[in-house]
């Protein structure tokens, strides 16, 4: 009886709590704002990076110049612009540089290769990871801080359980689970069983935050990953075994970063071996 | 004649005017905190450009020299000239430059007076530990899986560039060689081995160390090579310790910063107003000994701190603000190795070089890999900087601005009391004093009934109460996130479970 007059008379805060979460459910970009903003807020006020308002705020207003401007000349609707605060979350926690103009730069080119690299709907380079390596090859202001997660194991557990989050809401788990299997399998086949160093050694680098970041959040990208789940392991795969390669024998300490660079583009010919149907964001 | 130096005297007291302002603008150098507070201390310099690295070792053995062996992986087999001894100066006046610093300030007089300068000026004192001792070299004992690639003798030390193909003859080779090395090398030999690096193994030749004379320490060994590799192995040291070591790195490289990229590289504490007491009792070294103690125990035990970032380029006209030490000159630099300031033997005074300074305090737990280091062009600069606030020299009160001037005293006084409490974990009641030093220049009815006393610390502060966001808040914070978008089910469940 009770429970009939509540349905049938919902107070204002209930219907507005309804009303706020079917809006939140409404759209996976919403989930992956939320956990970058709170990564961004974890980053800030626990491990003590420097904020940069103004760093930010280059960041933020230039993405969203930029995919304002794209959307426009597209004729798209301006929803997009949820993508742009994607990107400029991504650029927040990944991005340094001495000048703002540099990632300003940034900003630009990870929206811009959106609208202008593009094959039958896709991107042909994953945004951020587009802007961040064309920007530190260019300008040489820019750079990344590996090392600036640290290797808690707490941190591992809460990236990796809001990481499964997004990802089943996008479908996506597929392609984090495949490249951190292989890297972790090639690694531990040279770094435990050749080399000899003993397990700790292998886990400092696996719970690396920037790595399980790298992993839930930069690669499950839906619109630059290959549509079919078999070409997404594939894909994935690709992206561990240039890693392992960068990472051993070029000592290139943000190998996954590059790898990804250098493979985005086989989406292309991994969609037309394999086809699938196309992911599209909005849910509703 | 009189015209001119009249005008002459007015354009230096104008210009003494200006310096004296920019002093008190800048504050004073006063006290430094040197590595020698802590114990078990290595200090190493690293210049690097491209994948040129130099690597100048200082250690602080002090036994027997006899007893010394140091064991470094190298990427290739050194020549006679890649590897040098270098004076142990040159990491004094690293240290000297890049220490933490106590800078001081001088509150301006509030009811007027004539002004008086004042500064101290604390000597430097370096303690040399002396070494005497003979172990005659002899020939090598041979051994299947392991080539002795080169020996060379460099000036005091007997180095020998070794490659092997299993980690168990090299450890019985160094063994059998007399070398003193920790049980329970072998196992972090054969990683370095499996990665086809040689070892450089170093032992004192006694005879020569005798003749070299025994005034001074082990002197500085230094290596350069050529690889890709931007790190330093930490793992043989801890071969077979259990207890933490403190590393300082002096690193010199051409674009910026450098930092570790498989730990994380921390800022340590910085720009903080601390007890005018710490300078007057000379508390300075072992506050900044207690404030690194205490900033470690409260982290995770694996990060790296950042002490000193500055351009330290020929042509930077501020190479400190303040400076603890003289700034590193041309000679320092190229000694440290950092040769690219030279061009087709001219020195480049547009060349850039960037010094860092990173303290690490590892152990076997929470160091599992050597560390690695990258350079960055961040050319933030970054010193640790602690400043104490002297009030007006004259001691004179009396104005009713200086009334005041007491009372805003007292309350800064305080908020320095908690902040020396929070930085080093001291028990501050001891110096209680602090706060009431100045209350007899107050005048009837002027005193401040604010009870300061409940700011002190009476058995140090509890780790657990301070500062840090604890990390329960951190896990309610994600968990509530987790939560929300489920918000609607639940509330379901909530209605289900009432009905």
């Amino acid at each position: 009886m009770q429970s009939q007059t509540l349905q049938a008379q919902p107070t204002l805060i209930e219907s507005l709590y309804r009303a706020v979460v079917k809006f939140y459910r409404g759209d996976a970009r919403h989930f992956q704002i939320t956990y970058l903003f709170s990564f961004l807020c974890y980053g800030i006020l626990a491990l003590g990076w420097e904020a940069n308002l103004l760093k930010y705020a280059v960041i933020f207003g230039t993405c969203l110049a930029v995919q304002a401007l794209g959307l426009h000349l597209t004729k798209k609707p301006m929803s997009g612009l949820k993508s742009a605060l994607i990107t400029s979350l991504g650029l927040c926690l990944i991005l340094k540089a001495n000048l703002p103009v540099t990632l300003a730069l940034a900003a630009a080119l990870s929206i811009g290769s959106k609208f202008v690299l593009r094959y039958n709907n896709k991107h042909i380079f994953n945004p951020n990871n587009f802007g961040i390596i064309v920007t530190m090859l260019i300008t040489g202001d820019a750079w990344i801080s590996p090392g600036q997660w640290g290797s808690s194991t707490l941190l591992l557990f809460f990236i990796g359980m809001l990481g499964l989050v997004v990802l089943f809401k996008v479908g996506r788990i597929d392609t984090s689970l495949a490249f951190l299997g292989t890297f972790a399998v090639l690694q531990f086949a040279k770094v435990v069983l050749w080399q000899g160093w003993p397990m700790d050694f292998f886990f400092h680098q696996f719970t690396s935050g920037t790595l399980l970041l790298y992993s839930f959040f930069m690669i499950t990208d839906p619109v630059t990953t290959p549509n079919a789940p078999k070409a997404r392991i594939l894909w994935a795969a690709g992206i561990a075994l240039v890693s392992f390669i960068l990472t051993n024998w070029l000592f290139l300490h943000t190998a996954p970063i590059w790898a990804l660079f250098f493979i985005a583009p086989v989406t292309v010919f991994l969609d037309k071996k394999f086809k699938h149907k196309q992911f599209q964001w909005t849910t509703s | 004649m009189d015209h001119i130096m009249k005008k002459l005297i007015l354009t230096l007291t104008i210009l003494m005017g200006i310096t004296l302002q920019s002093f008190a603008f800048c504050g004073f150098y006063v006290a430094k905190a040197d590595v020698s507070l802590f114990n078990k201390t290595s200090q190493v310099i690293l210049a690097r450009k491209g994948s040129h690295t130099v690597v100048t070792m200082s250690n602080d053995f002090s036994g027997d020299v006899k007893d010394f062996a140091m064991v470094v992986p190298v990427p290739e087999v050194l020549k006679r000239e890649q590897i040098r001894v270098k004076n142990p100066a040159i990491f004094a006046t690293f240290d000297a430059y890049s220490g933490p610093r106590m800078t001081e300030y001088y509150d301006p007089e509030v009811c007027a007076v004539a002004y008086k300068e004042y500064y101290d000026y604390d000597d430097v004192s370096v303690n040399e530990v002396q070494t005497t001792s003979m172990a005659p070299s002899r020939e090598f004992k041979r051994m299947d899986n392991v080539k002795v690639e080169a020996r060379y003798s460099v000036e005091e030390y007997d180095v020998v560039i070794l490659s092997a193909t299993e980690s168990g003859s090299l450890e019985k080779w160094l063994i059998q060689n007399g070398y003193k090395i920790p049980t329970g090398a072998k196992e972090v030999l054969e990683p370095y081995i499996k990665n086809g690096l040689n070892f450089f193994v170093v032992k004192v030749d006694a005879e020569k160390q005798k003749f070299i004379g025994s005034s001074t320490n082990l002197r500085p060994l230094q290596i350069e090579y050529n690889s890709s590799r931007f790190m330093l192995p930490i793992r043989l040291g801890m071969a077979n310790s259990s207890g933490t070591q403190d590393l300082v790195v002096y690193a010199l490289s051409e674009k910026g910063r450098i930092e570790t990229t498989n730990y994380r590289t921390v800022e340590i504490p910085t720009d903080r107003d601390i007890p005018l007491f710490v300078k007057n009792q000379g508390l300075f070294g072992k506050f900044y000994a207690d404030l690194f103690e205490r900033t470690y125990e409260r982290s995770s035990k694996n990060n790296v701190y950042l002490e000193y970032s500055w351009d330290a380029s020929l042509d930077q006209p501020v190479k400190c603000d303040p400076c603890v030490g003289p700034p590193p000159i041309v000679t320092d630099l190229t000694e440290a190795g950092a040769s690219w300031i030279y061009k087709n033997g001219q020195l480049d005074q547009s060349s850039r070089v960037f010094f860092t300074r990173l303290h690490v305090r590892y152990d076997r737990a929470h160091f599992p890999q050597d560390l690695v280091f990258q350079e960055t062009p961040n050319t933030t600069r970054f010193q640790g900087r602690y400043v104490v606030h002297n009030p007006p020299y004259s001691n004179s009160f009396s104005c009713s601005e200086g009334q005041d001037y007491l009372r805003k005293l007292k309350s800064r006084r305080a908020d320095e009391m908690v902040e020396l409490a929070l930085l080093t974990g001291w028990n501050t009641w001891q110096y209680k004093d602090y706060l009431t030093q100045y209350d007899t220049y107050l005048e009837r009815g002027a005193l401040d009934e604010t009870n300061y006393d409940a700011v002190l610390q009476h058995g140090g502060v509890n780790l657990d109460q301070s500062g840090e966001t604890p990390t329960w808040l951190y896990i309610l914070f994600y968990s509530l996130l987790f939560l929300l978008p489920f918000g609607k089910w639940l509330f379901r469940r909530f209605q289900t479970i009432r009905s």
